[in-house]
């Protein structure tokens, strides 16, 4: 059974020295027109009220690497959005760096990576390194400072042989190396990442987590990262933070947010065919004397688990693991979900 | 506080990136340049042969001679040519820049909108339009039986400015409407611009008022090329000489005051996945 109440949501209050961000009680609504049944819809459409952001207040500390997690349509681009300043808020407040994202652009650009996975910043019918050099002038990138973060990108996302190809002619990974390497050249203080792992075959992902991960921990970029992949999530960042309908739900480290889904636990049991019987602990599979279950170590506990385990007959191996937390997350988008179909969210309002 | 304004060193380093750019894709392949060349020269002849053909059929046409017509040709071949030429990026058409969510990668550009803008030039890719109006206005005054004054190029140069200031303000007044409906007003400025293109060719000499004046005042193609060159060539008053400024005044303020309007409900009410017809990503 999950909780339904959250935990970990009291993060400690930032120095505005030390905050790379301040969201302050953001709120962002849009507006839909949408069609109505009948012909009178041609000219009469349904107003709805979208919150993609509801009142969302955190905050993100200079050099810490933070993901940013909810399900498909919880607002997490929006976020990316207003942060970049792409977007106003409805009500609240953001600041980044110090700065307004609405009123600082031009400074706040200067210090500022972004990178939204599913669009390129590459020009596409000219060379990397031709976008590269684009970028040096536009950026107004010292020249010492663009020859050491070239050389940086080129050692560590190992881009040397696309330098010279045309962007469009890259693999997906190629191009997303290619990107990320771009978005570095001007050393961002801050780097958001909107699902930058989309689509990525294993190797090119691990590539770009290690690199990610490596800026972080040796030059203290602070990074904001947003994926479907918890567990590449969990990966890379300590903290987590989590949303769904536009609320905060979750903010805090990942093994938190495993007691929060009930601390379960999974283990498999091999006998000699029996099937132990263990009070407390829910059968997932058995075939062939070979068993695997769940646990939830905050009603039962290892100690007890053990006491079960040794007591039950026929046992010759036990393997116990941490749930993935990609199992954890699911089972909290299906909560989200089910409390979803029971109350009705949506906010309808006629326009006559 | 780091500067808003970018100055004028820094501007022409980015209008000589953006050349560099552009040269660079001109000359990656010879074939590829040879026939950029040769389409561009063939589009650019036919587009104005049809009204110069009829007009050295019949000896020119309402009023005007065919070497009087062949200077307005080319004057509107220089107008629309220069904005050609510097509205690369998508700059003279923003409601596709709109449109199509690339507005998004300038949001995050260290860089004024305006000079974003103005900075993305195809001097190479783009300009045989400006340079075939150069040599046909060349021709056209080595023709025409006129007496130069000094002071004439300024009036032209002024004209001219005058002119491109309109087409620019037209097409950003209309893309403004592209902030609320981004899917639909995508073209809205390749339209107006290629509508003016194509009325602008035609002398009103002889025309009827009421066909006229509209094209002077609500849908101003006549001030691109036909009313310039009634100015230049000496045939209007003095006080109408001010007009095409006066108004190009006008347009400009409007469609600023429009698409700042239409820019700040953008940022602040829009998103592509939930405003209807949000622009395409």
């Amino acid at each position: 059974m999950l909780k339904k109440g959250l935990t970990d949501m009291s993060q400690a209050v930032i120095v505005p020295e030390q905050a790379a961000v301040i969201a302050d009680s953001v709120s962002k609504i849009f507006i839909q027109w949408q069609k109505r049944e009948g012909a009178r819809s041609i000219f009469r459409q349904q107003k709805r009220t979208v919150a993609a952001l509801e009142d969302v207040s955190f905050q993100i500390r200079k050099g810490e690497f933070v993901a940013y997690a909810g399900p498909n349509g919880a607002g997490k681009s929006t976020t990316m959005k207003l942060l970049s300043g792409m977007l106003q808020p409805t009500k609240g407040r953001i600041s980044v760096l110090g700065m307004s994202p609405e009123k600082d652009r031009i400074a706040l650009m200067k210090r500022l990576g972004v990178l939204f996975g599913n669009r390129t910043e590459l020009w596409w019918d000219h060379p990397v390194i031709q976008s590269f050099e684009w970028k040096k002038v536009v950026w107004d990138i010292p020249d010492p400072v663009y020859k050491r973060n070239l050389d940086r990108v080129r050692e560590l996302l190992e881009i040397d042989g696309i330098l010279n190809t045309f962007a469009r002619e890259l693999s997906l990974g190629q191009r997303m190396r290619a990107d990320l390497a771009m978005m570095l050249l001007h050393s961002p203080e801050l780097v958001l990442l909107d699902e930058p792992t989309l689509g990525l075959d294993v190797v090119a992902k691990r590539q770009m987590i290690e690199f990610l991960k490596k800026i972080n921990r040796e030059e203290g970029v602070t990074i904001l990262v947003t994926s479907h992949d918890m567990d590449d999530l969990e990966e890379m960042a300590r903290r987590i933070m989590m949303i769904s309908k536009g609320r905060l739900v979750y903010d805090g480290d990942f093994d938190g947010l495993r007691m929060l889904a009930g601390n379960m636990t999974n283990f498999t049991v091999t006998t000699d065919g029996r099937e132990p019987e263990l009070q407390g602990c829910r059968l997932l599979s058995g075939e062939h004397g070979v068993f695997e279950f769940e646990a939830d170590l905050s009603c039962t506990p290892v100690r007890v688990l053990l006491e079960m385990l040794s007591q039950a007959d026929g046992i010759r191996d036990v393997e116990i693991r941490r749930v993935p937390i990609e199992q954890v997350i699911a089972r909290l988008y299906q909560s989200w979900k089910s409390e979803e179909s029971i109350s009705n969210i949506e906010n309808y309002t006629i326009n006559q | 506080m780091v500067d808003k304004k970018v100055s004028l060193k820094r501007y022409f380093k980015l209008l000589g990136m953006y050349a560099r750019m552009d040269l660079a894709s001109l000359t990656r392949d010879g074939k590829f340049m040879a026939l950029v060349i040769a389409a561009d020269l063939i589009s650019n002849v036919s587009a104005i042969s049809g009204i110069f053909l009829l007009a050295w059929k019949f000896g020119g046409i309402g009023g005007m001679d065919r070497f009087e017509v062949l200077f307005m040709l080319a004057y509107g071949n220089i107008v629309m040519g220069f904005l050609n030429m510097m509205g690369g990026s998508n700059a003279l058409f923003p409601s596709r820049i709109i449109g199509r969510g690339q507005w998004e990668h300038m949001f995050i550009m260290p860089l004024p909108y305006g000079v974003q803008l103005t900075v993305g030039i195809f001097p190479f890719t783009g300009s045989s339009t400006f340079l075939t109006g150069v040599a046909l206005l060349i021709v056209a005054l080595c023709n025409l039986d006129m007496t130069f004054v000094w002071w004439w190029l300024g009036l032209l140069v002024l004209l001219l400015v005058a002119s491109m200031v309109i087409v620019v303000s037209l097409s950003y007044l209309l893309s403004s409407l592209a902030f609320y409906a981004p899917v639909q007003c995508e073209e809205i400025s390749s339209t107006v611009i290629y509508s003016v293109e194509r009325a602008m060719t035609f002398p009103l000499s002889g025309m009827p008022a009421y066909v006229r004046y509209p094209l002077l005042a609500f849908f101003p193609a006549g001030l691109t090329a036909w009313f310039p060159t009634m100015i230049l060539l000496g045939k209007t008053t003095a006080f109408e000489n001010f007009y095409p400024a006066v108004f190009a005044l006008f347009t400009m303020f409007t469609a600023a005051h429009f698409f700042k309007k239409g820019f700040r409900y953008y940022v602040k009410k829009g998103i592509n996945r939930y405003v209807s017809g949000g622009h395409r990503s």
